[in-house]
């Protein structure tokens, strides 16, 4: 805005400038100049200067009045307000000063051109002080004796101008010097001032445009006084323990003001003040008693005072004191509670009393003990038991019944009134109804319906309940015209509480009804783990466990299974959370499954984990729907094959089983051992002429007619065993043996003319014919095989042992074909049967000698006695039997001697010393 | 007389008795302080003798109950004037000899300078109450400033001091003297028997 001193130095400026043209044009002086020099203009006002020529520049120059142009800055001002007074002096007006700015110029044109300025003012344009209002003051006392008047005013609007405040005062005889305000222009503080005189007090405002001056105040400084509060506060306790009484001092004196005061206080850690009514504190004094206190109890106490009469202004409150109360006798007993436990003996109970310390205003003092009486209320004539604790709780074992427990707290100053706790046996009362909550500001509220008997109070028990911690019981009292009320203690959000209503009568008590509660429920902290218990072709059953209380938050209101294919749709199922397990159905086969679940509490849900399954391929007794026929079909065609083979087993035994030759009609009937010579290959060729035998032929005569075994029947055996003792080097052609090509399995019984083929053994070294064919004179055939392959007569020779003692049994495994008995032996190979063989003696290889001859042992024994005499000439050849028989038939399986190794016997069967070898 | 039968005046009195009494309260415990400051910072004995304060009347007179309104009145008129003029004698002496140095002391001075002041301005009012006006001050010159040593003017100060305590004690109980109601005389008290 408009600044002075800018004003100032701008037409400075402007003058310096001008004479500087006036220098340059050769001047030496102004051509002319304004009226009036610099003004200060009221804002709003008119104006008009006057602009006067000096007479030299007329006759110089030729300049005139009417060539004057006026400006504002750059601005021509209009000629309308131009007035044109004489040749020497021209007007402006202006009707509102606040189209005027700074400078304001004189010009003129010099030779009908050129503007050349003559003079120039500055303008300086404000408003007059407003009267000053609202002006008051007060008294501080800062000291004793020290009491500073501040007064304060509304310094009205702004002027523009600079403008000074003044605060003035003054005695009606006396005047004081001015307070002048510092940096501020609304307020001042006179240092000192006196009481009980009358001070006229204003403040006047001037600058450039006037002055002005605020109504005047007259008073007594002692009316707007705020004093100096109380000090060094002092709080003691009386003899009564409901009173303290406070002293202070005031720092006024008595002389100057007669005080009254305000006394306030509160308990500690209260923040409410109580305040002493002001009609008993409202005369001078330095102390007080205030009375109604609560025993034992700290206050705290603050003071302020003021004039008495309520002239001025109250002090601030004073520092605060505290003080205690004394203390007092319990104002009434200690709620009691009791929990029981039954369970560990049924005629016993375990009775846990517990009871809540007395808040601070119902002890009175520090409670010393509990004094516990129980009664037992059956048994009249026994005494009550009493019990002094420090404790707050008491766990006694009581024998089942009716018991009333008394309680008292003692202090140091006496005892509390009794509380009493009926413990009935049974809890037969009338029970609460309806129990029920709400979270309400906080805190859970517990409400019910009460029974419709009198209650005496009701007792409310409650716990947290958690995976992790047992159920700590907390209680309340509440008395027996409530039906509802707020836990006292520290509900915590997502919690679960378990909550008990009990209803107490003056003569027994009623069942505990429970609910169970949240102050505040959150979405479960996981989700079920889902997993199939079966899984079918289209249905899987899945199973979970519960979420546990710490996991749950809330209520679980319902589960929803979610289960989806690869690329299929989800599909939600809700579930009724009281279940574990649900089976999906109508699933595809085969199919790959992701199945997830969500619990739901009021609050919102929670996936839990993924779980895949894939269904099955087929339905439960499809596999068995489909292999059960084909087996029962393949076993048809089996059957009916096997009734086929048999019905055509002569065709096939034609196609397969050609017919053997007759044996008898055989050429080697009329072989001769004594023609050894014959006895070669191309013997037999003439013995098969036709060829029916590509490579091997076996013909075995049954030798098991023993009975037609007689001394002639042996004889050819004798001549044999003559004809083989002296032709051994015919014999020796014959490549070992086998099972089945020993000379018992070549023994034939060729009385029925019957002729069997063994037909597991396909390779066959020779063919023996010990039966003369019907009655014929026997004679020993030798069919010298073209095979090379080793005899296995260590075979034979455990043969021949282990089957010394049956004979029958012997035969049926060598004879095999022999009435067709025990034909399963006929594939047991030869080898297992010599490790049956065990240490024998020389008689029971003599009747094994025996009995591959005749295998009839009765008649046999007698045999052998007499073939033992009669080999007696073949030691040679025995001898080396023996020692090659010595040999463990293992050994003889594994490495079978070579035919040039071998003794040249046809059977190299084991026969020690003195034993007897059929050929 | 006039002014005083009516019941702004006789209102006007009384606020200005009542306060003139809680006045020479005040000025007496501050003179009391004073006193103490003063004989402290002067180096003076407490218990020191001084002589009567020329020029101020003392505070104790004989028969003072039988004295009446206007006589109490001018009596203090006269003894506060005396006072205000010793004090501005005894703060001139005090920024003479002591500058600024003693602050403390020299506004305890000037503030009780100043009661001294206000308090002879509500005997001044009472006296106009009283139809008689104050008289004035030319009537009763101060005394002319002796020529002390500096102890002596200690002394004289301490002895100023004393007698305006004993004075403020005075003046408190002849202005509640004249608050109360004069026996058959209404409001107003038989001022004009005073001389």
């Amino acid at each position: 805005m408009f600044s002075g001193w800018n004003w100032v130095a701008y037409g400075l400026y402007l003058l310096l400038n001008f004479c500087s043209l006036e220098v340059s044009g050769g001047l030496v002086q102004s051509c002319g100049h304004i009226i009036p020099e610099s003004p200060v203009l009221a804002l709003g006002s008119n104006f008009t200067a006057l602009c006067i020529l000096n007479e030299s520049c007329l006759d110089f120059g030729n300049i005139y009045a009417n060539q004057i142009i006026w400006k504002i800055k750059n601005r021509v001002v209009p000629k309308e307000q131009y007035r044109e007074i004489n040749r020497t002096v021209s007007s402006v007006t202006f009707n509102d000063t606040s189209s005027l700015a700074t400078p304001l110029t004189c010009n003129i044109l010099a030779d009908g051109q050129i503007e050349q300025n003559i003079y120039g003012i500055a303008v300086t344009v404000g408003l007059p002080p407003e009267k000053p209002k609202n002006l008051s003051c007060i008294v501080h006392q800062v000291l004793k004796l020290t009491y500073p008047m501040t007064c304060t005013w509304n310094p009205g609007r702004h002027t523009f101008l600079d403008t000074h405040f003044r605060l003035k005062y003054r005695w009606p005889q006396e005047n004081f010097p001015d307070c002048i305000p510092k940096d501020v222009n609304n307020s001042c503080t006179i240092p000192d001032v006196q009481f009980f005189v009358n001070l006229e007090v204003w403040v006047e405002a001037a600058n450039a445009l006037g002055k002005a001056e605020s109504d005047p105040l007259v008073l007594d400084p002692i009316e707007i006084v705020k004093p100096l509060p109380p000090h060094n506060l002092s709080v003691n306790s009386g003899i009564l323990p409901t009173v303290l009484k406070i002293s202070w001092e005031n720092r006024i004196s008595g002389s100057v003001m007669k005080l009254k005061f305000n006394i306030r206080y509160r308990t500690i850690g209260d923040t409410n003040w109580m305040q002493v009514p002001p009609e008993d504190t409202a005369s001078p004094r330095t102390s007080f008693s205030v009375q109604g206190l609560r025993p034992y109890t700290e206050y705290v106490f603050s003071i302020r005072c003021m004039k008495e009469d309520g002239v001025g202004y109250w002090s601030d409150w004073s520092e605060e004191k505290t003080g205690i109360t004394t203390e007092d006798k319990p104002s009434k007993g200690p709620p009691i509670w009791r929990i029981i436990d039954a369970s560990r003996s049924p005629a016993f109970w375990t009775v846990r009393l517990m009871w809540k310390a007395l808040e601070p205003f119902e002890a009175n003092g520090i409670i010393l003990q509990y004094e516990v009486t129980v009664r037992a209320k059956s048994s009249l004539s026994s005494p009550p038991e009493k019990y002094n604790v420090n404790t707050t709780n008491l766990i006694l074992k009581l024998p089942n019944g009716t018991y009333e427990v008394t309680l008292i707290a003692h202090n140091r100053v006496g005892a509390s009134p009794p509380s009493v706790l009926l413990i009935p046996a049974t809890n037969s009362k009338a029970p609460v109804k309806n129990v029920r909550t709400l979270p309400k500001d906080g805190k859970l509220w517990v409400g019910w319906t009460a029974p419709n008997s009198y209650v005496l109070k009701y007792v409310i028990e409650w716990c947290l309940v958690s995976n992790s911690s047992d159920c700590v019981i907390e209680w309340q009292n509440e008395p027996g015209n409530v039906q509802g009320t707020y836990l006292k203690g520290d509900i915590k959000p997502f919690k679960c509480y378990l909550i008990t209503v009990y209803s107490l009568y003056a003569d027994g008590q009623g069942s505990g009804q429970s609910v169970k509660a949240y102050l505040q429920q959150d979405r479960p902290s996981k989700g079920p783990t889902v997993q199939t218990k079966k899984v079918g072709k289209a249905e899987a059953v899945l199973t979970w466990n519960h979420l546990t209380v710490d996991e749950q938050n809330g209520f679980i209101r319902s589960y929803t299974i979610f289960y989806k294919t690869v690329d299929g749709n989800e599909t939600a199922v809700t579930v009724d959370p009281s279940e574990t397990e649900y089976t999906l159905s109508s699933l595809t086969s085969d199919t790959l499954y992701t199945v997830r679940m969500m619990a739901y509490t009021d609050e919102g849900g929670r996936s839990g984990p993924d779980f895949t399954f894939t269904t099955q391929k087929f339905g439960k007794g499809e596999i068995e729907a489909i292999v059960v026929p084909v087996c029962l079909a393949f076993l048809l065609i089996v059957l009916l094959g096997v009734l086929f083979c048999f019905n055509k087993r002569d065709l096939i035994k034609k196609h397969i089983w050609p017919i053997v030759p007759d044996p008898s009609k055989s050429n080697i009937a009329q072989w001769s051992p004594q023609v050894p010579a014959k006895h070669n290959f191309s013997s037999k060729d003439q013995m098969y002429p036709e060829g029916s035998f590509t490579d091997v032929s076996v013909v075995e005569i049954e030798a098991d007619d023993k009975k037609s075994f007689s001394e002639q029947d042996l004889k050819p055996f004798d001549l044999l065993k003559k004809e083989k003792s002296t032709s051994e080097g015919h014999s020796s052609g014959i490549g070992g043996s086998s099972c089945m090509s020993s000379p018992r399995q070549s023994v034939s019984d060729s009385d029925e003319g019957e002729t069997t083929q063994n037909t597991s053994s396909t390779v066959q070294y020779s063919t023996v014919v010990l039966n003369g064919y019907r009655d014929q004179t026997p004679v020993q055939v030798f069919s010298r095989s073209e095979s090379t392959q080793p005899l296995l007569d260590s075979e034979e020779r455990s043969e021949d042992h282990s089957g010394g003692g049956d004979g029958t049994s012997q035969r049926q495994q060598y004879f095999k074909q022999n009435g067709g008995q025990d034909e399963t032996n006929t594939d047991r190979p030869c080898f297992e049967r010599t490790k049956q063989i065990t240490p024998t003696n020389e008689g029971d290889l003599v009747g094994f000698a025996q009995l591959q001859i005749s295998g009839e042992s009765s008649q046999l024994l007698g045999l052998g006695l007499e073939k033992n005499t009669q080999e007696a000439a073949l030691p040679d050849v025995l001898q080396a039997s023996i020692e090659g028989q010595t040999v463990r038939p293992g050994t003889v399986e594994g490495n079978p001697p070579s035919a040039d190794e071998m003794p040249k016997s046809y059977l190299p069967q084991t026969v020690r010393q003195g034993g007897y070898m059929p050929q | 007389m006039a002014a005083a039968d009516s019941p702004s005046a006789a209102l006007r009195r009384r606020d200005l008795c009542s306060r003139g009494i809680r006045l020479a309260g005040k000025m007496r415990s501050d003179v009391v302080d004073l006193l103490d400051t003063y004989v402290e910072r002067q180096g003076l004995d407490a218990s020191a003798s001084v002589a009567a304060v020329e020029g101020v009347p003392a505070a104790a007179v004989e028969r003072w109950d039988e004295q009446t309104g206007t006589q109490r009145l001018l009596e203090n008129l006269a003894a506060y004037r005396a006072f205000r003029v010793l004090l501005s004698q005894m703060l001139e002496e005090h920024r003479e000899q002591l500058g600024e140095a003693d602050a403390a002391l020299g506004r305890a001075l000037a503030s009780v300078l100043l009661q001294v002041s206000a308090f002879a301005y509500h005997l001044e009012e009472l006296l106009r109450l009283e139809s008689r006006g104050p008289p004035s001050e030319e009537g009763a010159p101060p005394p002319p400033a002796p020529h002390l040593g500096l102890f002596e003017r200690k002394l004289r100060g301490l002895g100023v001091l004393r007698e305006l305590a004993q004075w403020a004690v005075r003046s408190a109980r002849d202005l509640r003297q004249l608050t109360k109601p004069s026996p058959g005389s209404g409001s107003a008290p038989s001022w004009a028997e005073s001389p």
